[in-house]
């Protein structure tokens, strides 16, 4: 089985390529052993489909269960810290309701921001977009709590951890988080500003939110839109716009992620993690609201306000069905996270007993 | 549909959703080390079973995160796995539970349709 020096055993590459099925912890832990496994497989039995898709599935499970969101235990190697670290599991649950929450948050925001700035002209004539807006402002509010929340006690774990010798291992997600949120506020603060809609008019006092806050998070989300599929239209916008369009989502993913790993690495203390599961909680009843007031927009037809601003606002096209599809499968995918965070949290006779 | 009885983090249930697999390669490492190309043909000789590569190490890292198997030091790239104290206990529980479930069987079979 071993090669000679030099040269590659037969169906070295086809098992190489079938290992990229699986995540890179689990490709650092297994890797090596699979891949001899499957040459010896390819000497037995050369061509086999449901060889391939059993492989295929394994991978694709194994991603899932790196991800938190199945109830299998994950492979000790490749994640940091002690290699039978109890928590691992309920992190990475965690790591996943993040990062759902983020892409609802992106879909929502841009239906939300389209509104707001909708408003700053003139106050929706159909009572269905009306309410739809309260209800998502208020979740909007609500996840701005939360993300304070959240936030808090892991910024100060992972300034212990870092103070503890962990810096080297949590210098790049860091670092990621914070490239993208600085080009995300410059950037979001200066296309909001320069639009003409309801750029630089802090607190107008003339729509349901404060206009700089709807330019800002309009400007934020203005990749997503249906203009990419139509080149000629799109090609008509200013160059700067249009780098940031390819930039903003960047940034975003940058942000997103650099969480994520904090969230993955950073050994939070059980209370910590309880806190922060309560919180994944609200934030998917929060995003239950939101999916509701967007819902009623959506399938709403009332007619369009008259008013001197841009037309179609308050219109929901094929872009904003999307968009709540989009929000309803992260609203599923956070919800089983935070069942599978649950789950693999410490037993409950390890929890303190409750205050009376 | 057939369900688990035992919950997860049950001593019954130690070996969970992947029982069919993990009793096989248990079984398999119970009389010694094995790699997973020769825990593969040792399966398939005992049990007539042959488990696919994806299925076997989907199994192995899940039997080797809960602690029930380990892996060995090997100079090469094939690394052995062997049975831990509390994988031993586990798979001894998992083998009387479907000997009694067995013994049950046979017991009615015999009462109703007579021996072979």
């Amino acid at each position: 089985m071993t090669p000679a020096h030099g040269t590659t055993p037969p169906g070295s590459r086809r098992a190489h390529w079938l290992l990229r099925w699986y995540p890179r912890n689990w490709r650092a832990r297994y890797g090596e052993e699979f891949t001899e496994l499957l040459i010896a497989e390819f000497a037995e039995q050369p061509r086999s489909w449901r060889r391939a898709a059993d492989v295929a599935r394994g991978g694709l499970f194994a991603r899932l269960t790196s991800a938190g969101l199945t109830s299998a235990d994950l492979p000790s190697a490749g994640l940091p810290g002690d290699p039978h670290d109890p928590a691992a599991g309920q992190r990475a649950s965690l790591a996943t309701l993040a990062c759902s929450v983020a892409v609802f948050l992106t879909a929502g925001a841009t239906m939300w921001a389209q509104l707001a700035v909708g408003w700053e002209w003139a106050p929706p004539a159909a009572p269905g977009a009306a309410i739809a807006m309260a209800v998502m402002s208020a979740a909007m509010l609500l996840f701005t709590v939360l993300a304070v929340l959240a936030a808090a006690p892991a910024v100060a774990a992972a300034a212990l951890a870092s103070v503890r010798g962990q810096a080297s291992m949590l210098r790049r997600p860091i670092l990621l988080m914070a490239g993208g949120a600085l080009v995300l506020i410059l950037g979001g603060r200066h296309f909001g500003n320069a639009w003409p809609g309801t750029g630089a008019r802090w607190w107008p006092h003339q729509g349901l939110v404060p206009g700089g806050v709807a330019a800002f998070s309009w400007a934020c989300t203005l990749s997503v839109t249906s203009y990419w599929a139509h080149p000629a239209a799109l090609a008509s916008f200013p160059a700067a716009e249009l780098a940031w369009m390819a930039v903003s989502p960047a940034a975003m993913l940058c942000l997103v992620t650099g969480a994520a790993q904090v969230v993955r690495r950073v050994r939070f203390s059980p209370r910590v993690l309880r806190h922060e599961a309560w919180v994944g909680s609200a934030a998917l009843v929060g995003m239950a609201a939101f999916a509701g007031g967007a819902l009623c927009w959506v399938i709403e037809r009332g007619p369009e306000p008259r008013g001197p601003g841009p037309q179609g606002l308050f219109r929901a096209g094929h872009i904003d069905a999307a968009g709540l599809a989009v929000m309803v499968i992260a609203l599923v995918i956070g919800w089983q996270a935070r069942q599978r965070a649950r789950r693999a949290g410490p037993p409950a006779a390890a929890r303190p007993a409750a205050r009376r | 549909m057939i369900r688990p009885t035992a919950r997860d983090g049950d001593d019954a249930g130690a070996l969970g959703r992947s029982a069919g697999p993990a009793t096989l390669i248990m079984s398999s490492l119970a009389d010694g080390a094995k790699h997973g190309y020769a825990l593969t043909k040792d399966i398939e000789a005992f049990a007539g079973v042959r488990l696919a590569p994806g299925t076997l190490y989907e199994a192995l890292s899940r039997l080797e995160a809960r602690g029930l198997i380990e892996a060995l030091d090997s100079e090469d790239r094939r690394r052995p796995y062997r049975l831990t104290a509390a994988g031993a206990e586990a798979l001894r529980a998992q083998l009387q539970a479907q000997r009694s479930v067995a013994e049950v069987g046979l017991r009615r079979l015999a009462g109703h349709w007579g021996t072979a």
